[in-house]
């Protein structure tokens, strides 16, 4: 059996202090793998979005463990934290954070010009990826001439373009159609397969549940259980 | 173009009001610091007008004089005792001092009587537009500056007037010797001089001594100096700093203009700090997605050096602009600012140094960023 690229293990995180203290996790153990898209479902304070951030390396746990990829988070700094981000974890928000004076292209390339890649390769890739998501097209467009579903496109793009193991997907078709938040769907299903990558994806909306291939549900900071997807991701239509 | 580059420069251009404002801060900045500099050097050059066109090897003056301006004297006979020094070719009298000018029309006004023995041309007037040097050995002759025209009440070769009762006729006419303390220079013979000012027959103020060809100037100047009592001897160097620094640390006018110029240099850091930490505030979720995506901090910081630096580079190319029109419209006045390519290279080098300075509140800004705030909703 393959290591998880991601693991958490007994997971618990405290926020606030004295009387304001509210424990946002408790005993929370998760693992990703590759090739699998899991969704994170569970009502508002679940602690859906702070268990993201400590798997994303945003945040440390008041207890337990996370693995990266094999490396642990114990005792990292910021800065190695942000390393470990930016060499396994590619992250999709909910309302995009695309930089609005950029163009797709140099939104993609800021995720390579962070690692220090060359600006002329990086290029290159970044066109790369923007046409693995449909947009070869608007690879000059600035945010503001992108419809909401082109601009979650451009930063699906901007994380796989350094090809990280890991995605962290919040909420990415929350602010999208139904037909725009299911090509966004499949294109990260597409990219837990082919590439090999762990892509979770945190939701409450059920109408996902047809591209996970395992859903964790989350309550009052627990884990409260797993399910399987609704469809195997084998069984998805490719990507034009 | 590095995108770090690309980032900056269209964060900056985003929100053009605020570009405009941060660029009139340091243009405001920047140019107060010029004009401040600019008066400071154009004022260290004006107190020592005479000096540097005196054409002596040492100066011998009254011990403890201040400045050029000093009313102090010393004995005549000293320039005998000098001229009997072994390398010394000259020792040429100068006699400065105030007196009253009255025009034809009976009003009065302070001038500035230099006297030199001008058979030996020790400080003789420069940059002569009308009539001739020699001319000034004729009696009753002076040379005046025409932009003193009106001051003096004349109109060129020929005008007349009185100093001390005694009538006087201007016989050359220069262009340029402006006095910083607006008293019109009047140049003269030096016997002549003694009479205007109320200089004894048996003293002078100054002493220009010249060198024969192979003097050795320290030797001769240690041995004036224990030859002649009560005197200094300097070299146009040391008299020329001692006049400057009376003059602008002497009297606070110095520390008046570098009052100024640090009032300058205040004003553009606030207003560069509070534009920088405005726009990376503005700019904030945006840095918290570069740290998310795992930027360094250092390239944050990048990000906004690169602002500080473009609105440098900006704000000081069009504050040089102001200056060099200021230099142009003062270049005929009687304090002109001036402007020399090491000012210019210290001025873009204190814009620089301002306006990354002023970026250190942003850059702290940044350093408490929590990259956890992109998932807020």
């Amino acid at each position: 059996m393959t290591e998880p690229l991601l693991e958490a293990v007994n997971l618990a995180k405290d926020l606030g202090s004295g009387a304001a203290k509210v424990a946002a996790l408790k005993d929370v153990t998760l693992s990703l793998n590759g090739g699998e898209l899991t969704l994170l479902m569970g009502p508002s304070g679940s602690g859906k979005t702070t268990l993201l951030s400590i798997l994303g390396c945003m945040l440390r746990p008041t207890e337990g463990t996370v693995r990266i990829c094999g490396h642990s988070t114990a005792g990292a700094g910021a800065e190695d934290l942000a390393l470990l981000r930016r060499e396994h974890v590619g992250f999709v928000f909910q309302s995009f954070h695309l930089f609005p004076t950029l163009s797709a292209t140099d939104n993609v390339r800021l995720a390579l010009d962070v690692r220090g890649q060359p600006s002329k390769a990086a290029r290159v890739t970044s066109r790369e990826a923007l046409s693995k998501v449909g947009l070869a097209h608007k690879t000059k467009a600035y945010p503001r001439e992108l419809s909401g579903g082109e601009q979650q496109r451009v930063a699906i793009a901007r994380a796989i373009v350094g090809n990280p193991s890991i995605i962290l997907a919040d909420e990415p078709t929350a602010a999208l159609d139904g037909e725009n938040g299911r090509a966004i769907m499949k294109i990260l299903a597409e990219i837990a397969r082919e590439r090999e990558h762990a892509v979770l994806i945190v939701t409450h909306d059920p109408r996902l549940l047809p591209f996970a291939d395992r859903v964790v549900h989350i309550e009052d900071g627990r884990i409260t259980g797993e399910t399987p997807g609704g469809i195997r991701l084998s069984k998805l239509p490719k990507l034009q | 173009m590095p995108l770090v580059f690309k980032l900056a420069f269209r964060n900056l251009f985003h929100d053009r009001l605020r570009l405009i404002a941060t660029v009139i801060g340091i243009v405001f900045s920047i140019v107060l610091v010029t004009v401040q500099m600019g008066l400071y050097l154009g004022f260290g050059r004006m107190v020592t007008t005479m000096i540097d066109h005196a054409s002596a090897d040492l100066w011998i003056i009254p011990k403890g004089t201040k400045c050029f301006e000093d009313p102090s004297l010393l004995n005549i006979r000293e320039r005998y005792h000098a001229l009997s020094i072994n390398g010394v070719a000259e020792a040429i009298p100068l006699v400065i001092g105030f007196a009253d000018w009255r025009m034809s029309s009976g009003e009065m006004t302070p001038v500035f009587i230099i006297g030199s023995d001008l058979r030996s041309g020790g400080l003789e007037p420069w940059d002569v537009v009308e009539g001739r040097i020699e001319a000034l050995s004729s009696p009753k002759t002076v040379a005046v500056d025409r932009t003193y025209f009106d001051r003096l009440g004349v109109s060129g070769i020929g005008s007349t007037a009185e100093i001390r009762a005694q009538p006087v006729r201007v016989a050359a006419v220069t262009s340029g010797i402006r006095s910083f303390t607006t008293t019109p220079f009047v140049f003269l013979d030096v016997n002549r001089a003694r009479t205007y000012t109320g200089v004894p027959s048996g003293k002078a103020s100054y002493l220009l001594v010249r060198l024969t060809q192979d003097a050795d100037r320290d030797r001769v100047r240690q041995e004036i100096m224990s030859n002649i009592a009560d005197v200094e001897v300097l070299t146009p160097a040391e008299f020329r700093e001692r006049s400057r620094k009376f003059w602008l640390f002497g009297t606070g006018a110095g520390a008046a203009l570098f009052a100024g110029a640090l009032l300058g240099v205040i004003v553009g850091t606030v207003v560069v700090a509070q534009t920088l930490y405005s726009s990376t505030k503005e700019h904030l979720t945006e840095f918290a997605t570069l740290r998310a995506m795992g930027s360094s901090k250092q390239y944050i910081y990048r990000v906004i050096v690169w602002q500080a630096l473009l609105s440098a580079a900006l704000g000081f190319s069009i504050a040089a602009l102001i200056g060099d029109a200021v230099v142009r419209l003062t270049a005929a006045t009687a304090l002109p600012i001036v402007i020399t390519p090491a000012l210019l290279v210290g001025l873009f080098l204190l814009t620089v140094v301002m306006c990354v300075g002023s970026s250190v509140a942003a850059i702290v800004q940044v350093t408490r960023i929590d990259p956890a705030m992109v998932f807020a909703r």
